[in-house]
This record gives C-alpha cells, structure tokens and sequence, in this order.
C-alpha cells in the first residue's frame, strides 16, 4: 500500500525537522531555523498526502472509510495536529526556540503509531456514522492543543525558575527561551483553544451514542476519562480567569490536564475496557 | 435590646457566611477536582455488572464494602449525586451572585469622553489637525466603520462634539449561557430519569410483541405492537459483522402504522419510543434427528420441535431440544460449527445434557444411542434495544447553549471606543480617542494603535 510508504516518509522527515529545530537552538542561525520550518511543513504535507492517499485506498479496496477508526490512525492524526498546531503558533507567537521541545513528539507519536499494525480494516456496524469524522477530529485537534499547551507548561517551569536565579544570565540553553510570561500566555491559549473543542467533542459523542446505542451518557470509562479532562480545564479556566491563578500553578493544572487526556486516549483503551474498544489493539 | 440585635447580626452572619461558601470560587474549584477524581473510581471497578462477577474478582468482604459504599453504581450514589447536587446549588448561586454586574455591563456606557474617562483609558489617542472639523469628522468616522460597522452615539456638547461606538455588548450574556447550560443538562438527565425508561426486546421473524423487559427486570407494555418482518447480517470476508437490519412494522390495533428498516446508528422511533438494533441471534423452530439404538428396533427419525419433550421410539427414552450453538467450539477452542444441546431423559436416571455435532457424527454416540443432525429449521430474531427519554432534547438543547456560550466566552469581546473632536486652547482642532474591551485586551489594544495610526494619516 501506497499509504504506509509515505508515512514512512514522514517519519523521517519528522525526524530531521526535529534535527534542524535542536540545531537551530545550538547555532541560532536564521536560515537554520527558515530550513527547519520548511521541513516540519514539509513532513505536514507528506503525511497529509499519505492521510487523504489512505482514505482513497480504503474505497479502492471496497471498504471506503475515513481514515480515523483505529489506534493507529489515530496516532498517525494527532501527530499531524500536533504538527499543524505548532506550526500555527509559531507563525503567530514568533517562538522558534520552542520547536526544539515540541518537533519531539510528532516523531515519537508516528514511531510509535508504526508499531501498531496499519492494515486498512473495515468498520464494524457502531462506526458507521456520519458523527465519526466530526467526533474524531474535534476531539483529536482539542488534545494537540492540550499537548501543546503542556509542552509549553513544562518550558514555564524551567524558565521562570531561571528567571528567578539571581545574578548569571546568557549561555544557558533557558536564555534562548521566550520570556516566561510569553510562555504562560500561550499555555493558557491553547487551552482556551482545546477547552471549546474538546466539549464539542464530548457533546458530538453524546449524541452519537444516543443514536447508536440509545443512550447519551452511560459512564463508560471512555465517556468518563473526558469527562475528568474536562473537569480539570474547566477548574484551569475558573481559576484562571476568575481568580487570576497564573505561572507556577497554572501550569501544574496543565500538565495535570494533559496528563489525564493521556490516560483518556491511551490508557483508557490499553488498560480499561469499555464501549470504546476500536481504539485499543486487536 | 442590644442582646436582641447581637442576635440578629448573627443570624445575618451565618447567611452571609452560606452564601460566601458557595458563591466562592474555591468551591468550585475544590468541586471540579474532586468530581473528576472520584469518577476515577468508577472507571477501574467495573460498574453495574452481575453481582456473581465481582465475587470472582474481589474477596467476598470486599465486594460487601463496595456494595456498602455503593461502589458497584457509584455515578448513581448519594454521595456523587450530593457532589452534582452541590455544583448545581453553586452554579445557581455564582449567577445570582454576578446577575447585577452583568446587568450593569449591557447598559449603554457613559457615551460622553470626559476628563474623567479619559484618564480611565490605556493609551489615548492625541491628535490635531490643520483641518476644519467637519471634515476631520467626516474622515475619521469613514475609518472608524471598518473597524466598527454601527453607527455611534453622537453627543454634541458646549465645545466638542462625541462619538461613542460599540460592539460585541452580549457577549457579556455567555456567563449565563455557559452556566445556565448545566443547570438545563442537569435537568434533562432528571426527566429522563423520572419519565423514561431503557429496557430491551427479542423479536423472532414474523412475531409481534408488545411487551418489553426494562433494566430494572419487569415487564412493560407498549400501548402498540411491533413485528419483525426480517432479520438480515451481511459479514465481511474477514467474518466481522458488515451491517445489521431488522425490518420492523409497528402495529396499532391489527393495522400496520409505519414500516421501517432499522440498523445500528439508524433507529426507529413511534410515539417517543425508540428502537435500537441492538443485537441479533437465531434459535431453532426444530430439529430433525436420526437416532440409532443398541438394536434395529429402537431408533428411527425424530423431528423435536425446541424446548418440548418427546419420544424416542422403542425404548422409553425422551429427548429434548434445549440449546442450539452457530459456531461451536471444542473444549481445545476448535470450530465444530453447529452444535445443538440435548436434554436426554431415561428412565430411572437423572436427565443428562449432551451437545449433539452437525459435522460430527462420530462424536455424537451417547447412553447406547447414536444421534444424527438430519435437518435444523432455525428461526432468527433481532435483539432491540428499546428506549423512552423524554428529557434527551432539554440536554440538547443545554448542550447547544454551552457551546455557543464558550465560544462567545473565549472568541468575542465588549469593545467599546470614544471619540472626541473638540478644540485646544490655541483653537485647533483636537481629537482624542480611547478604547476599552472586557477580554482579550492586548489583542484590542494592539488593534485601536493600528486604529490610531491611521487616523494620524488623516490630512
């Protein structure tokens, strides 16, 4: 299959996006950081042809999907949301130096998406849906923006702490950072990205539950796990915006946060069972 | 008397002191958290299972201590009810609480830029012109439109005329949507709770019920009829299920009302009853059976019809129907395809069950008697589940407010903007302007300097 080759391909070119962003943190040469860009945007592409290619081969196949019914496919998704989303952030927020910290993970998700089998199965009766693409995208875009916003929590933490040392500034690998508020801000606006995304996603999943077992909410552990992450953003925000809870706290409840979505896209369907078996491996 | 008023200042205390508690943000916070961590239960100790099943698992003192906890259907206990419970009372509180504020935020603002607002604005605009002021006017409005499309409020004073502009007022209306949204869900799940039920129905091909088992394990029934017309499974190379329908009629005194195929994600619903494919099954009308005896005489053709006792001739042995399997499977987990389960009543003897091969005959000799499958009349049925929820459409329409509500919450904000033309004491003219916004404040700060800049263009 054509598909896995140009994932294939993407895994690499993750990778040496990865090289150039760690490279341009080292020798701070613009064009180093022009070629890095150009080459995460390039992986997006590839692995958005290798996406659209997958959904076109599963009809060629008779089966005719779209490509976001199993673990691998959702991993291979997220790692290009998470891409995309950075990408996004970086043009708006001007923070290159941040990359070297976020390209990791689009290569360790499609790695690790590789040790899952990628054969093109057909749906079962449940997930044939309208609802499908719109549940499983909502969802998926919510979570990078999470990733994101914990990526950048983690970057607060080391920076605000050498913020805070007196005396030597300059070499440090923290220098090349943004400034710690900057950090913050974009923590909380990820956030404030993923919040009204992942509701959207548990309310298009609600629905479809109605429709397709005749109950919208039957605290399945799935249903409950994203119930819990959004119980922890909802507490960030009020905290947040209404008692103006910033830096070190805020960005223990993001990393809290994005520790939950974790269990509730991973650990959920390894560890738990429940209604939402398609995404655990067969 | 003054005993008297300690009193009631202490009474008025203690409601202040109740209504501080669950207005405070720190409720609410400490209530999100411990809510997501006591659903973390929930998700390791399997709910709602038979109870036999967590015996198997836990130790029987255990599973009592859950059962006193109510561990075992722990989103329906007292104490994770009283949590919710608790959120809906702060939630009611919390928008008392902020009602007047945001009242008084959706009434028209000072329109007049004064002195005193002015030294209330970030980064005013100070600007004057070797122009006559109408034409200033005329110029910086046209500008103005781009960014606010509404026509301003426009107070001519002793020496300045005033230009007041806004946009995005309602936004201030997403706390209530936001907040109102869980009361509203809150209440949907109620009356579904109260006025509806779940319960599920087998229905044979040609057969028409009326009568479903509800969860709770009683029977209901509908006040109409419904008839499996027929069941079909298409599988996919693989073996997996591909599609599942029942065609369904729903009967109202003898007569067909509404005909309809069903499968899963595509439901039928008849006077706010709604049936779902749930699962499907076949068991057999009859089997016919070649039954061999120790001697000629005993044995012959039997046809059993399911579930009925009957006569294998010659020897006074019965046999009966009881069970019947598509995909058998081996005790070492091979496939030996259909396999129907046997009753055999001797006489003087206990009845015995044994499981009777299609596909093997040899393995099919039981008591002195060999048994053959000559034929197997099998009868589909589809599995419904049926639901009533008269509340589904109250928790829709929550969870459209919620979404619209974050959405005006996190992407839109009050901006407002004054503009003066006037005079400076040298007689030119002077305009000053400012703005203000209720959220996302850089972002409209950074918007009125681009705003501000052009209007310096202006000659």
């Amino acid at each position: 299959m054509t598909n896995s080759l140009l994932f294939g391909i993407s895994i690499f070119v993750y990778f040496f996006s990865m090289v150039l962003y760690v490279s341009y943190l080292a020798f701070r040469s613009e064009a180093l950081g022009k070629v890095a860009t150009l080459t995460l945007f390039s992986g997006v592409v590839v692995e958005t042809a290798a996406i659209l290619l997958r959904w076109y081969e599963s009809y060629q196949m008779g089966i005719g999907r779209a490509p976001l019914t199993n673990l691998y496919e959702s991993l291979v998704f997220f790692a290009l949301t998470i891409a995309i989303f950075y990408l996004i952030l970086e043009k708006k927020f001007k923070i290159k130096t941040v990359g070297a910290f976020v390209t990791p993970f689009p290569f360790i998700v499609m790695a690790y998406a590789s040790l899952n089998s990628n054969e093109i199965q057909p749906l079962v009766p449940a997930l044939k849906s309208n609802w499908l693409i719109a549940h499983v995208v909502t969802c998926f875009v919510g979570y990078a923006a999470f990733a994101i916003s914990f990526g950048v929590s983690v970057l607060y933490l080391f920076k605000a702490k050498a913020e805070n040392k007196p005396g030597k500034k300059g070499d440090s690998l923290l220098d090349l950072l943004p400034a710690s508020e900057m950090l913050d801000e974009i923590g909380y606006k990820t956030i404030a990205i993923g919040f009204p995304l992942l509701t959207i996603g548990i309310i298009t999943g609600a629905f479809w539950a109605n429709v397709a077992w005749g109950t919208y909410w039957s605290w399945d552990p799935k249903e409950t796990w994203s119930l819990i992450v959004w119980l922890i953003y909802a507490a960030y925000l009020h905290a947040r915006i209404t008692r103006g809870w910033r830096g070190k706290k805020a960005a223990f409840l993001s990393i809290l946060g994005f520790a939950a979505t974790l269990f509730c896209y991973l650990g959920v369907n390894l560890i738990l069972s429940g209604l939402h078996s398609y995404g655990g491996k067969s | 008397m003054p005993e008297n008023e300690k009193v009631k200042t202490k009474g008025i205390d203690f409601i202040d002191r109740i209504w501080g508690f669950f207005t405070s943000l720190r409720l609410v916070i400490v209530l999100l958290l411990v809510l997501s961590v006591l659903s973390v239960a929930g998700t390791i100790i399997e709910q709602n299972k038979p109870l036999q099943e967590y015996y198997r698992l836990f130790r029987p003192e255990t599973v009592e201590l859950f059962l006193k906890l109510g561990l075992l259907d722990m989103y329906h206990s007292w104490w994770f009810t009283s949590c919710l419970a608790l959120l809906a009372l702060n939630v009611i509180a919390c928008t008392m609480e902020r009602y007047p504020s945001i009242m008084k935020g959706l009434k028209t603002a000072n329109v007049v830029l004064d002195e005193k607002l002015e030294a209330a604005l970030k980064d005013p605009a100070k600007i004057r012109y070797p122009l006559p002021a109408e034409t200033v006017e005329k110029r910086i409005t046209d500008l103005v439109k781009k960014t606010f499309p509404a026509a301003p409020v426009v107070t001519q004073t002793q020496d300045a005329r005033h230009f007041f502009y806004e946009k995005g007022r309602y936004t201030r209306l997403s706390f209530f949507l936001t907040h109102l949204s869980i009361l509203i869900i809150f209440i949907g799940a109620l009356v579904g709770s109260l006025f509806g039920f779940k319960g599920y129905v087998n229905i044979n091909e040609g057969e028409t019920l009326s009568t479903i088992q509800t969860r709770q394990g009683e029977n209901k029934t509908l006040n109409f009829g419904v008839r499996c017309n027929s069941f079909n499974a298409d599988y996919y190379e693989t073996g997996a299920p591909k599609d599942y329908r029942s065609d369904l009629s729903v009967i109202m005194d003898g007569k067909e009302v509404l005909r309809q195929t069903i499968r899963v994600n595509d439901p039928l619903t008849y006077e706010g009853i709604t049936f779902y494919q749930s699962s499907f099954g076949s068991l057999p009308d009859n089997v016919t059976l070649e039954i061999r005896g120790k001697t000629d005489a005993s044995g012959g053709t039997v046809v059993a019809p399911f579930g009925k006792q009957v006569d294998i001739p010659g020897g006074g042995v019965r046999i009966e129907v009881a069970d019947y399997r598509d995909h058998f499977h081996f005790p070492d987990g091979s496939e030996a395809g259909t396999a129907i389960g046997v009753n055999i009543f001797r006489p003087d003897a206990e009845p015995a069950g044994v499981w009777i091969y299609e596909a093997h005959p040899e393995k099919n000799t039981h008591f002195g008697y060999s048994f053959e499958v000559k034929g197997v009349k099998v009868r589909k049925y589809t599995g419904l589940q049926v639901n009533k929820d008269p509340g589904v459409w109250v928790v829709w329409t929550g969870c459209i407010m919620m979404v619209v509500g974050i959405m005006m919450a996190f992407f839109t904000s009050h901006k407002k903007l004054w503009v003066r033309i006037g005079t400076d004491r040298k007689g030119r003219v002077e305009l000053t302007a400012g703005g203000m916004a209720n959220k996302n404040k850089f972002a409209f700060s950074s918007e009125l300097a681009r705003l501000f800049g052009s209007f310096r263009e202006v000659s």
